[in-house]
C-alpha cells in the first residue's frame, strides 16, 4: 500500500489503515467475535435445514421426514428463513458494519459492553423464536414468523448491538464522509424503524384484511433492501478501492446511487402483490419503483465495474481471496438489480408469480450477492482481529467454490425452473400433478446445491474457527495501549 | 452528506413516506370495509366463519401450510387462476376483512384454496388431501391413520370455510 495518500488522500478512497491491531480495533474485538461466531453457528444451522426443506419439497409425502410434525416443511423452512436472515444476515451484518465505520471514522467503542448485551439479547430472542416455530408457534408472515412477544425484545437487542455505526458516524473527526458511512448509517436506522412500524401492524394492532398483506410486502422489501442491500453496498465501496489501492471510478456518481437507491427502495414492496387483492395503484407503484431501483445498479456497476476493469483489476480481484467474494457479490448485484427491473412488469409477472422465482431473486440478493460479500470482508477483517493467519488454504479454496457453485447452481434452479413452472401454471391444460412432475428434475438440483451451500459453510466454520482458538491466547501480536 | 442531521431526516423519509402512502392510506382506503350485501338487503358477505373454522386457521398457520398454498384469485388475463377452477371471480378486498391473519400466500407448491370449500363437498376427500400421502398423516390416528384428530377436524372445516363464489358489491356475479 502506498504511503502519499496519508495526506491528502483522493475522495473514492477509503483511508489507510495501520496493518497493526489498532486501538480501536482491540475494543472492538470482543462484540466482533461475538457477533461474528455467533452468525457463523446459526448458518450451519441456517443450511442444515435448507438441506432437510429441500428434501421435504421434493416429496409431497414430506421425504425421509414424513409423519414428523416437528420437522414438517412449514416449520423447517420458516426456522431456516428466519435463522439465514437474523441468524446470519443480522450478527454479521453488525460485525462488519460496526467494524467498517470504526475504521472510517476512527471510532473508538468506549461501552462495547452495551454491544456485547445487544447481541446476547438478539441470540436469546432468535433461538426462542425459532424453537416456538418448531413447537407449532408462528404468524403465517414471512420474516415475521416468530410470536409477537419476540419482536420487542428483537428491536431493543438492535438498538444496543446495531445502532453503534451512527454513533460511531456522529462522533467522526474528520468533516469528509465516504460512500460506505452512508449506506450504514441508513441500514441502521432504516431497519429499526421499519421492523417496529411491521410489528405494529401486522402483530400487535392488525391492520384490517388484506392491509396486512401490503405492510407485509413493504416491511420484506425494506428489509432485503436496506438492511441486506445498503449493508452489503457499503461493503463493497470499502473493499474494492481499499484492496485494489486505487479510487472507485466515477465516484462523484456515488451519492446519486445511495439517495436513489434509498429512495426506491421503500416503494417497491407492492410487486410482490401484483394480481391479488389490493388496489390496483398500489401494484403499479411497486413495478415502477422496481424499475427505477435500475438507476442505483447502474450507477454502483459503474462504480463498482468500471474499478475493477482498469489496470488488470479484474484479475487481481480473482487472486485475492477477500476481493475473488467481494467481486462474485458486486456482479451478483448487478445481476439482481436488472433482473429485478425486467421481471416485476406485469407481463412478466403474471407467469413468474407464485413460482420459485421470487425465491430466486431473494436468494440473488441475500446469498450470491450479501452473504458473499460478506465472506470476502471476513477474509479481511478477521486476520486483522484475531492477528493470525487462515489456518488452510485447502478449506478456502473448498469454501469459494462451493459456495459459488451452490449458490448459481440454486439460483438458476429457482429462476429456471420457476419460470417454467409458471408457464405451465398458466396453462390451464396442464394438471397440477404434470407440474409437480417436471418439476422434480430441479428439485434435484436445489437439493445438490444445498448440500454444497453446507459443505463450503463447514469449510469457512472450520477454517474461521480454527483461526479465532489459535489467537485466544490474551497475547494477540500487536495489542498497545 | 456530511451531516448526520441531514443524512438521516432523508433516511427517516425513506422509510416514512412510502410507509405512509402504501400503507396507511391503504388503511384509510381499505380500513372500513365490513360485510356487505351485493345488493340492497340481500345477505351479508362474507359471512362470519364457525368457531370450528377459526379453530382450523390457527392449526393452518401453525403448521406453516401458506408456505405452499396461497389464497387468491388473480383476474382473469393474469395467470389461469379462473381457467384453472381456483375460482369464479378475482378475489376482492372485501373478502378477507373478517380474516385474521390474512393468509394470500406467496408460492403455489400445492393448489390455490381460496376456493376448496366452494368446490369441495365431501369431507373424505378433505381428509385426504390434508394428508399429502404421508407428511401430515401425524393427525390422524387409527392403524390406518383414519381417525382425525381435533386438530384434523378443525382444520377440515377451516378448508371447508373457504370460499369467494358469492357475489359482493365489488365483484358481482353474472346471474
Ligand atoms: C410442501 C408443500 C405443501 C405443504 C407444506 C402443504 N401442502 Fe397442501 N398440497 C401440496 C401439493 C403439491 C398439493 C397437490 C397434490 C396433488 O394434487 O396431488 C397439495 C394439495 C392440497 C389440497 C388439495 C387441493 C385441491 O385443490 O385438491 C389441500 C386441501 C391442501 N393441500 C391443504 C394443505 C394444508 C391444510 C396444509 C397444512 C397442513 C398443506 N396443504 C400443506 C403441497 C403442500
Amino acid at each position: 500500500m502506498t504511503q502519499e495518500n496519508r495526506s491528502g488522500r483522493p475522495q473514492g478512497r477509503p483511508p489507510e489503515g495501520d496493518s497493526r491491531l489498532t486501538r480501536t480495533e482491540s475494543q472492538l474485538r470482543g462484540p466482533f467475535l461475538l457477533f461474528f461466531i455467533s452468525s457463523v453457528i446459526w448458518l450451519l444451522a441456517a443450511s442444515v435445514l435448507g438441506v432437510i426443506a429441500a428434501l421435504q419439497q421434493g416429496s409431497l409425502a414430506g421425504g425421509p421426514f414424513r409423519d414428523c410434525e416437528i420437522l414438517t416443511y412449514g416449520h423447517v423452512a420458516a426456522a431456516q428463513h428466519n435463522l439465514f436472515v437474523y441468524g446470519w444476515g443480522f450478527n454479521a451484518f453488525f460485525a462488519l458494519n460496526l467494524w467498517l465505520l470504526s475504521q472510517l471514522g476512527r471510532f473508538e467503542l468506549r461501552n462495547g459492553w452495551l454491544a456485547t448485551l445487544g447481541g446476547v439479547f438478539w441470540n436469546l430472542a432468535l433461538t426462542y423464536g425459532v424453537v416456538l416455530i418448531f413447537a407449532g408457534n408462528q404468524t403465517g408472515f414471512a420474516l415475521l414468523e416468530f410470536p409477537r412477544e419476540v419482536g420487542p425484545v428483537l428491536a431493543v437487542a438492535f438498538l444496543l448491538a446495531g445502532f453503534w455505526p451512527i454513533v460511531a458516524f456522529a462522533r467522526r473527526p474528520t468533516g469528509h464522509t465516504f460512500a460506505s458511512q452512508w449506506f450504514v448509517v441508513a441500514a441502521s436506522f432504516a431497519f429499526p424503524l421499519t421492523y417496529l412500524l411491521a410489528q405494529l401492524l401486522i402483530l400487535w394492532q392488525p391492520a384490517s384484511g388484506v392491509v396486512q398483506a401490503i405492510a407485509h410486502s413493504w416491511f420484506v422489501s425494506n428489509l432485503l433492501h436496506l438492511w441486506f442491500g445498503a449493508s452489503a453496498l457499503a461493503a463493497i465501496y470499502y473493499f474494492l478501492p481499499k484492496v485494489l489501492g486505487r479510487t472507485i471510478s466515477a465516484y462523484y456518481l456515488a451519492p446519486v446511487a445511495f439517495w436513489s437507491f434509498v429512495l426506491f427502495a421503500g416503494w417497491t414492496g407492492p410487486a410482490a402483490l401484483i394480481g391479488a387483492p389490493v388496489p390496483l395503484w398500489l401494484q403499479s407503484v411497486g413495478v415502477v419503483a422496481g424499475a427505477m431501483l435500475i438507476i442505483p445498479v447502474i450507477i454502483t456497476a459503474i462504480n463498482f465495474h468500471g474499478t475493477l476493469s482498469s489496470e488488470g483489476g479484474w484479475s487481481r480481484a480473482w487472486n485475492d481471496t477477500t476481493l475473488r467474494f467481494v467481486t462474485f457479490g458486486a456482479v451478483a448485484f448487478t445481476v439482481f438489480g436488472v433482473l429485478n427491473a425486467i421481471f416485476s412488469f406485469r407481463g412478466y409477472n403474471a407467469v413468474t408469480r407464485f413460482t420459485s422465482f421470487a425465491a430466486g431473486q431473494e436468494q440473488l440478493l441475500t446469498y450470491a450477492f450479501a452473504t458473499m460479500v460478506l465472506f470476502g470482508a471476513a477474509y479481511f477483517v478477521l486476520p486483522r482481529l484475531t492477528g493470525s493467519l487462515w489456518p488452510s488454504a485447502k478449506l478456502v479454496h473448498v469454501h469459494f467454490w462451493s459456495t459459488a457453485l451452490g449458490a448459481v447452481a440454486s439460483i438458476v434452479a429457482l429462476l429456471v425452473g420457476g419460470w417454467e413452472n409458471g408457464k405451465q401454471l398458466a396453462d390451464a391444460s396442464v394438471s397440477f400433478q404434470q407440474i409437480a412432475k417436471s418439476t422434480t428434475s430441479w428439485n434435484t438440483v436445489l437439493t445438490v446445491s444445498a448440500v454444497l451451500l453446507l459443505v463450503g459453510h463447514i469449510a469457512f466454520a472450520l477454517n474461521a474457527f480454527g483461526m479465532i482458538l489459535k489467537s485466544s491466547a490474551p497475547a494477540s501480536a500487536g495489542r498497545h495501549d | 452528506m456530511k451531516n448526520l442531521n441531514s443524512l438521516l431526516a432523508g433516511i427517516f423519509l425513506a422509510v416514512a413516506f412510502p410507509f405512509g402512502a402504501l400503507v396507511v392510506s391503504s388503511q384509510v382506503q381499505l380500513g372500513s370495509l365490513g360485510p356487505a350485501p351485493a345488493e340492497e338487503g340481500g345477505p351479508l358477505f362474507p359471512s362470519r366463519e364457525p368457531g370450528l373454522a377459526i379453530q382450523g386457521r390457527a392449526v393452518y398457520v401453525s403448521l406453516g401450510c401458506v408456505s405452499c398454498h396461497t389464497q387468491q384469485v388473480r383476474p382473469a388475463g393474469q395467470g389461469s387462476d379462473i381457467a384453472r377452477g381456483y375460482g369464479v371471480r378475482a378475489s376482492v378486498a372485501r373478502d378477507y376483512v373478517l380474516q385474521k391473519p390474512v393468509l394470500l400466500g406467496e408460492r403455489r407448491i400445492g393448489p390455490d384454496l381460496a376456493n376448496y370449500g366452494a368446490r369441495t363437498k365431501d369431507l373424505a376427500v378433505v381428509h385426504t388431501a390434508i394428508k399429502h400421502g404421508g407428511q401430515f398423516t401425524f393427525l390422524y390416528t387409527g392403524a390406518k391413520q383414519e381417525v382425525a384428530s381435533e386438530r384434523a377436524v378443525a382444520l377440515a372445516a377451516y378448508l371447508q370455510s373457504l370460499r369467494q363464489d358469492y357475489s359482493s358489491p365489488e365483484a358481482k356475479l353474472k346471474k
